[in-house]
């Protein structure tokens, strides 16, 4: 029994999600409206688009790189899967759209990073810019509306199965096909093994620059497909739909313990990390604390987050043999 | 040929003739090495012999320019580490690069996982990891996370993963090098069940009772050829060393002879943790000091802490009667003291800046006026020691990585010389430059000596310890075991006290 829990206190994700399971419990103890069905609810649905990103962003990090692109991708696609179908265009064409032009957007990263090696912060910050750029271009003054959203997905993002916002379904069911895909298939493995130390991948073998260029595609065709969630959500899109999602992203990673020096996480951890920063938000709101403090617990939560990190990572050091008695 | 198994005596591999130039250097120039299953070779030779360069094209690391290299009877793919592995060839290095994040067993077969219906078989990967490890010796768990493994378990994880992949041949370069007494035995017993096995084991190591007890057979290599093989009961120690250091040390070190002045630098009874202990030495005004021993031996760990680039723990250090706080470099400095690292990459130089602010940087405050940098005198300090050092730059405002490996290594020598210092310490003055060079920066060692500098030359060249040094101190384990006179320091005396077989002190 006590080995069971030591072992499970092991994992990563169990302490993200204890401390979710803490402010669940404080905030609706305090504020009893928070424990209703609607309560949930909020969080349920306000979290899915941040979750399917981060499980995205997840194939990125555990490499030890980044892809700060997500933000400005989703909103495009979003807006061009609305556009497509005010143009009459059938559902399943829409949202090939948004996906191709995710893919995009990942080939352009994934060949600047993996082949011509150059930093990903950068070169994703570079296409966040860009891809904004030609997409405030396009859009120019026009609104997506209601009525330009393809009725299925307007469907979606108004309704519930078992009381279950149907796009937290949607990202609960990506949460495990990428958790199992990144614990399973090998070629995820290397992407593990890239993080965990870029210089002796090559040396036994790894593909470096072809599975680094793949990471970056399937992050990036995931953003577009989130770009049809993000539509559902708000049943509308412009040419600020969105903007600054990359850092949430990044931050529901790094609190859900998906290392940012690589290595380490899992989709399921970057989703707790995602359910907890927005649990977070709607506590304090509950609460009654103000905006400004919210933002600031975030940032507390994140430094927190990589510390406990470093923490545990300077336990273990390497011992050091000297051999003083010749 | 090909039903030739592993468990059958005779060559495995044989490498032959084989020629490796890089850039103008020639590090291999007919090396040769043949293996038998189910033997220990030991690969001899001093720092820069070519064995690395050897083990490296075995490795598929490089591809040599010429020369054969023949497995079980095949010609071996050469330049891709890959294919070395698939050919049966398994590198085990003195530090193995595991992945610290992921399991023992997944690093066992990392980047070629066991797949079973499209997915990585997990229980088999365990299990099989577990039974090599278990067959090793070792205990722990294969689910166990690669981080904060010693040196002496990641060495067996990585002779689990050349198991597992049928190795053939299993290199093993110094492995010794970072483990206890303890952990060397049960390598030993490892290295000796991998033989009883078939497999050709070939065995790197400075430590000659190491390779007298372990080895069947060895090969010496010098100046990137081999010199000789042999069976290990008929080649004893005098003549073993003798093989590996041949050559008459030549007058290319302009010495000039010195009379040693006052005492400059006395270090008494200096210890750090788990580095070094009870160090004492002097240093006398024109003499020059060569701190010897193998790479390891706590060298640069008792300069730096001279220095006060780390903390010493025990012990104290004078410097013209200024006694040096542990850890102050800043009071070392404005004793009179400099120090020219060994990797003037990393330590000794700003890359990307200009050689004149290079050279200058030590003595800016001399340098200000009102608080504000003359310009010009930068550039005059930097010209006045490029000339004294025959360095040859384009500009002196050019940025210090396009300069060669030689004249960067002035610049550094130039920013330390600028501060005028009672004190010279260098760490591998002449590492990694070319012969030309070598002699200028000897020369120019010479000169300052001459002219009354106390100079702590760290080297692990040999024919430089001997042709500069007043002094050798020799050290082996983080203790000073020996000591010879200029007269008395052969090549003979000085490797057997780094390695063991005498002990002077």
């Amino acid at each position: 029994m006590i080995s069971t829990i030591q072992r499970l206190l092991k994992v990563r994700e169990v302490p993200v999600f204890l401390a979710l399971v803490l402010v669940i419990v404080i905030t609706g103890l305090a504020n009893p409206r928070f424990f209703s069905i609607s309560g949930v609810q909020d969080i349920t649905l306000g979290v899915a688009v941040i979750a399917i990103l981060a499980v995205a962003q997840s194939f990125v990090i555990v490499m030890r790189h980044i892809d700060l692109s997500v933000g400005s991708t989703i909103g495009f696609s979003a807006f061009l899967i609305g556009y497509e179908s005010s143009k009459g265009a059938p559902l399943w064409w829409c949202v090939l759209s948004g996906l191709l032009l995710g893919m995009g957007v990942g080939v352009l990263n994934g060949f600047l990073v993996a082949y011509l090696k150059l930093p990903s912060l950068v070169v994703t910050l570079s296409s966040l810019y860009l891809v904004r750029g030609i997409f405030n271009e396009i859009a120019g003054g026009t609104t997506i509306t209601n009525t330009d959203v393809p009725p299925f997905i307007s469907f979606l993002g108004r309704n519930y199965l078992l009381g279950i916002p149907y796009l937290f379904i949607i990202a609960a069911v990506l949460m495990v096909i990428g958790g199992l895909v990144m614990r399973n298939l090998s070629w995820a493995r290397d992407l593990y093994a890239i993080g965990s130390n870029p210089s002796a991948s090559p040396l036994v073998g790894i593909p470096v620059a072809r599975r680094t260029f793949t990471a970056f595609v399937i992050t990036g065709g995931m953003a577009g497909l989130a770009g049809a969630i993000l539509l559902a959500r708000f049943n509308t899109a412009a040419a600020n739909s969105g903007a600054g999602l990359e850092l949430n992203v990044v931050a529901a990673c790094v609190v859900g313990g998906v290392a940012i020096a690589g290595g380490l996480g899992t989709p399921y951890g970057a989703v707790i990390g995602a359910v907890l920063l927005q649990a977070i938000t709607l506590a304090l709101g509950a609460l009654g604390v103000p905006q400004f403090w919210q933002q600031a617990v975030n940032g507390i939560l994140l430094i927190s987050a990589i510390s406990l990190d470093r923490y545990l990572s300077s336990r273990v050091k390497p011992t050091q043999i000297m051999r003083v008695n010749a | 040929m090909s039903a030739n198994t592993g468990s059958q005596k005779g060559p495995v591999l044989v490498l032959q003739d084989i020629v490796k130039s890089f850039g103008g250097v020639k590090a291999l120039q007919g090396a040769s090495l043949t293996l038998n299953a189910g033997e220990i070779h030991a690969l001899m030779g001093e720092n820069g012999a070519g064995k690395s360069t050897l083990l490296k094209t075995l490795a598929g690391v490089h591809k040599a320019d010429s020369g054969n290299i023949t497995l079980q009877g095949t010609e071996f793919v050469q330049g891709s580490t890959k294919l070395a592995r698939e050919q049966g060839i398994a590198v085990i290095y003195q530090e193995p690069s595991l992945f610290p994040d992921l399991s023992l067993a997944e690093n066992v077969f990392v980047g070629r996982q066991p797949v079973k219906g499209g997915r990585v078989d997990w229980s088999h990967m365990e299990a099989e990891a577990e039974r090599l490890f278990k067959q090793l010796g070792m205990t722990l768990s294969p689910k166990t996370r690669a981080r904060g493994l010693s040196i002496a378990d990641q060495q067996i994880v990585e002779i689990a993963k050349a198991l597992s992949i049928n190795a053939k041949v299993i290199v093993m370069d110094e492995p010794t090098a970072a483990l206890s007494s303890k952990e060397v035995d049960r390598l030993f017993a490892v290295a000796r069940g991998l033989r009883d096995q078939g497999c050709a084991v070939v065995f790197v190591s400075h430590r000659l009772d190491e390779v007298y007890a372990l080895c069947d057979r060895i090969t010496v290599m010098r100046d990137g050829a081999t010199v000789g093989s042999s069976h290990i009961s008929q080649l004893d120690e005098p003549s073993l060393i003798k093989m590996m250091v041949g050559r008459e040390i030549s007058d290319l070190f302009p010495k000039i002879e010195v009379k040693p002045g006052e005492v400059v630098l006395s270090v008494r009874n200096l210890g750090r943790e788990g580095q070094f202990k009870g160090i004492n030495f002097d240093v006398r005004a024109g003499e020059i000091i060569a701190l010897s021993g193998l790479v390891g031996a706590g060298r640069s760990e008792v300069v730096r802490a001279i220095f006060g680039i780390d903390k010493f723990d025990e012990g104290e250090v004078v410097l013209n009667r200024t006694k040096l706080e542990s850890g102050n470099s800043a009071k070392a400095m404005r004793a009179g003291m400099a120090l020219v690292p060994e990797d003037r990459r990393l330590q000794g130089l700003f890359m990307s800046s200009s050689i004149a602010k290079n050279s200058a940087i030590t003595v800016l405050n001399r340098l200000t006026k009102g608080g504000l940098l003359r310009k010009a005198s930068e550039i005059r300090t930097a010209e006045k020691w490029g000339k004294t050092l025959q360095l040859k730059y384009a500009d002196i405002h050019d940025s210090v990585d396009r300069l060669s490996g030689g004249n960067q290594q002035k610049v550094v020598l130039a920013k330390w010389l600028a501060t005028e210092p009672k004190l010279l310490i260098v760490d591998e003055p002449t590492r990694g430059i070319d012969v030309g060079t070598k002699s200028e920066v000897h020369r120019l060692l010479s000169q300052e000596a001459a002219q009354g500098m106390a100079i702590i030359m760290v080297s692990s060249e040999l024919p430089e310890v001997l042709g500069m040094a007043d002094r050798v101190l020799v050290m082996r384990e983080g203790l000073l075991v020996g000591e010879y006179s200029r007269d008395k320091a052969t090549p003979e005396s000085v490797i057997s006290t780094a390695t063991g077989s005498i002990q002077t002190l």
